[in-house]
């Protein structure tokens, strides 16, 4: 499902990721772990186009990308294969709750309004949050955010999920009720790469674990082995 | 994309084409549409062309009689074009076939247009305050008590020229949009003196009881008609019922009734014994009149802004839309558009609109020149307010729309857009207040406004103090509306932020 091969980037101050290669399987949740300023996040944005890199290939949900310049046309239709969760959520602050999942669907899917809409609601329902389908993302909590984010990221079907540490914004109970979603994701058989600084988390619901230093991939393995 | 940044972009392109190119008429035109077009400047026009105090919606002054008589001669009727005094042979060829209104005779206009035979002989007069050092015209060579005198004269008049022209005296000359600006500056003791036409000033002298002559008539000249040079039958024909109403006594006639004649006897009667100032309507009456010409240009000065401003916001908008995600061989060009059109006067660029695409085959009228004016002028600080607001975003919300599959247009209108159009609420609303004020400098391309009809009334009748806080009342009532809205977008995006 996603293969990377070598791939290598430098910022101005110095290189942030070096001949990383790495292959998740379909179905495969994988745990991208290591210390802070590793590259986890370039490595992510790389996956869907955010970031160009100098060297080096990803092949990913059946696309190809190579250095330099990506074709937006490439970039449009790989991401509606690639779901994104950000650390901080990224919610539409100008759109209620179901307009936020429901948008992709109607705009990019090209969906009708009311299938779009069902969709959504239906989503909602899944991350626990049928009954928010009207309120505007600022009165919800971090934890009830970052589900919409899931959600929404759902709701075009991809067909792997990256998460860039969708928790370390959320204090712990928070926390809880997104790995809980993760973690039915994950039993549902949805393709992941989860970068995470929660081991346990990882031990529970990865089945994969790479860890990242300084740019490096410097283990990887079964979470069993290396999380013991 | 194209198609969609040009959209906002429309009602001005079918401004231009539906524009009728400029062509001066020349005689069977005349005849052929029935109208003889005549212009002049109705603001503190006495005793040529000024609003009748009895009735102020109607023009008199012993030009509108002239005029009158010459079209009776052409066999059309005549009709009355408004325009800034100075700027009054612009409109020569556009919007009015000859300028009736004291223009002098002078070298520089035989040699632009085509002037008529003389049907006035003027004498410029020195004014002063009656109790000022200023009591004989030798006295300009020295300096006075105060310095170099300071001398107002009316923009582009014979006056102006003349004055100008003196090298030897100790004078300052100030030029003035408005004929008998200049008598009010000396009365506020602004100014020292004026120099103006005798016949001007005469009409005018029991407004400005606090003036007096100065010395004799100098300087004297004659009025003429300016046609193009491009119309010779037209000129020919007005040349030819000028001969005419001079020969059969109708001008001495016109002139005995407007007393035009008999000025010297009346200025020794003046000299001799203080005539008190002629008596003013009452303010009951004047209400009645003049209230209605008010509103009727408020409705202007609202017509103006509320179409004009959206199409500002239109354009600026895909402006900055364009300087931030549109192809880079554009960015320059739209930074260049928004620097030369906020590094310029507004004044300047409906000037330009008005006065100069005629020269290249864009003849606008005026108050389609207006709108464009103020929507171009206004779109480049609406397109530097929307850049701002763009960029004031969250990058985290253009990645999270992009990661969702949208393209780059279809994230900004359906999230980045609507957040920014958000955000400066506040600032653009306060520009509409802006702009609704500035509709006033469109009177620079004739087109009659509020604040352009309150200084045309003030001036016919002498109510200055009391119309200006009527027209002051009429934009508030309209601007109030506008702060309250301003006022309460502000708060919206407080409790959004
Ligand atoms: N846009 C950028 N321009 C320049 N340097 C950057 C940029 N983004 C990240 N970096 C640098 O690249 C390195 C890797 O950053 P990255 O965010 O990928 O690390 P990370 O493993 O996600 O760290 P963390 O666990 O703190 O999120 C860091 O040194 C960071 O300062
Ligand atoms: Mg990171």
């Amino acid at each position: 499902m996603i293969a990377i091969e070598e791939l290598s980037k430098s910022w101005a101050a110095g290189p942030v990721l070096r001949d990383v290669s790495l292959v998740v399987k379909e179905g495969d949740v994988t745990a991208l772990v290591g210390p802070s300023g590793g590259g986890k996040s370039t490595l992510l944005r790389c996956l869907n186009g955010l970031e160009l890199f100098d060297a080096g290939t990803i092949s990913i949900a059946g696309h190809r990308l190579a250095e330099g310049g990506h074709p937006p046309a490439l970039l449009e239709r790989l991401r509606r294969d690639v779901g994104l969760v950000f650390q901080q959520f990224n919610l539409f602050p100008n759109m209620s709750v179901l307009e936020n999942v429901a948008l992709a669907p109607r705009s990019v899917a090209r969906l009708p309004a009311e299938e779009a809409r069902s969709r959504a609601l239906a989503l909602l329902e899944r991350v626990g949050l049928g009954s928010f389908a009207a309120a505007r993302p600022v009165t919800l909590s971090g934890g009830q955010q970052q589900r919409v984010a899931i959600a929404r990221a759902l709701a075009m079907q991809p067909r792997v999920m990256l998460f860039d540490e969708p928790t370390s914004a959320l204090d712990p109970a928070m926390s809880a009720e997104v790995l809980d979603v993760i973690g039915d994701l994950a039993r549902g058989g949805q393709t992941m790469l989860i970068v995470t600084h929660d081991h346990g988390f990882a031990r529970r619901a990865a089945n994969r674990v790479v860890e990242l230093v300084a740019g490096r991939v410097v283990r990887q393995g079964s979470a069993a082995d290396l999380l013991e | 994309m194209t198609a969609r940044l040009l959209l906002p972009l429309a009602p001005v392109i079918v401004f231009v084409l539906a524009a009728a190119p400029a062509a001066t008429a020349e005689l069977d035109e005349v005849v052929a549409r029935g109208e003889f077009i005549w212009a002049a400047d109705q603001e503190g026009g006495g005793p040529h062309v000024f609003p009748d105090p009895e009735r102020p919606e109607r023009l008199t002054g012993f030009e509108v009689e002239l005029a009158a008589l010459i079209a009776a001669e052409l066999g059309v009727k005549p009709r009355f074009q408004q325009g800034q005094w100075d700027r009054l042979p612009l409109l020569l060829g556009r919007a009015a076939d000859c300028v009736i209104n004291g223009i002098e005779l002078l070298p520089e206009r035989r040699r632009d247009y085509h002037c008529s035979r003389p049907y006035f002989a003027y004498s410029l007069q020195l004014l002063a305050r009656r109790d000022g050092p200023l009591d004989a015209f030798e006295k300009l060579a020295a300096p006075g008590p105060g310095g170099r005198w300071r001398v107002g004269v009316l923009t582009g008049s014979a006056a102006e020229i003349f004055m100008r022209s003196q090298a030897d005296l100790e004078v300052d000359v100030i030029g003035y949009d408005g004929t008998i600006d200049s008598l009010e500056q000396v009365t506020s003791h602004v100014l020292d003196a004026a120099v103006m036409d005798d016949c001007i000033f005469n009409f005018y002298a029991d407004r400005f009881a606090a003036l007096r002559v100065v010395g004799r008539p100098f300087a004297g000249g004659l009025y003429t008609i300016l046609t193009p040079r491009d119309t010779p039958r037209l000129s020919a024909a007005i040349d030819d019922a000028l001969g005419r109403i001079i020969a059969d006594g109708r001008l001495k006639s016109l002139y005995d009734r407007w007393d035009l004649a008999g000025r010297q006897q009346i200025l020794a009667l003046r000299d001799a014994a203080e005539i008190p100032p002629a008596g003013r309507r009452s303010l009951r009456q004047l209400a009645g009149e003049v209230l209605p010409l008010l509103l009727k240009s408020a409705g202007m000065t609202l017509l103006l802004s509320i179409s004009a401003f959206p199409l500002a916001i239109l354009i600026g908008l895909a402006i900055a839309i364009g300087r931030l995600h549109g192809p880079p061989i554009l960015r320059p060009l739209l930074a260049g558009y928004v620097e030369v059109l906020r590094g310029t006067p507004l004044m300047l660029q409906l000037y330009a609109i008005f006065f100069l695409l005629p020269k290249v085959g864009l003849a606008l009228p005026a108050i389609v020149a207006a709108l464009a004016g103020l929507a171009l002028n206004y779109s480049a600080y609406e397109a530097e307010i929307y850049r701002a607001g763009l960029k004031a975003v969250p990058p985290g919300q253009f990645e999270a729309a992009l990661s969702l599959g949208m393209t780059k247009w279809q994230a900004l209108r359906h999230v980045i857009v609507p957040q920014a159009v958000r955000l400066v609420m506040p600032p653009v609303t306060n520009d509409f207040i802006a702009l609704f004020k500035d509709t006033s400098v469109c009177s620079v391309i004739t087109v009659v406004e509020l604040t352009k009809r309150y200084s045309v009334l003030a001036l016919s009748t002498g109510r200055i103090v009391e119309l200006a806080i009527v027209t002051a009342l009429l934009y508030l009532a309209m601007s109030w509306p506008l702060a309250l809205l301003s006022r309460w977008f502000e708060g919206q995006s407080e409790k959004h932020s």
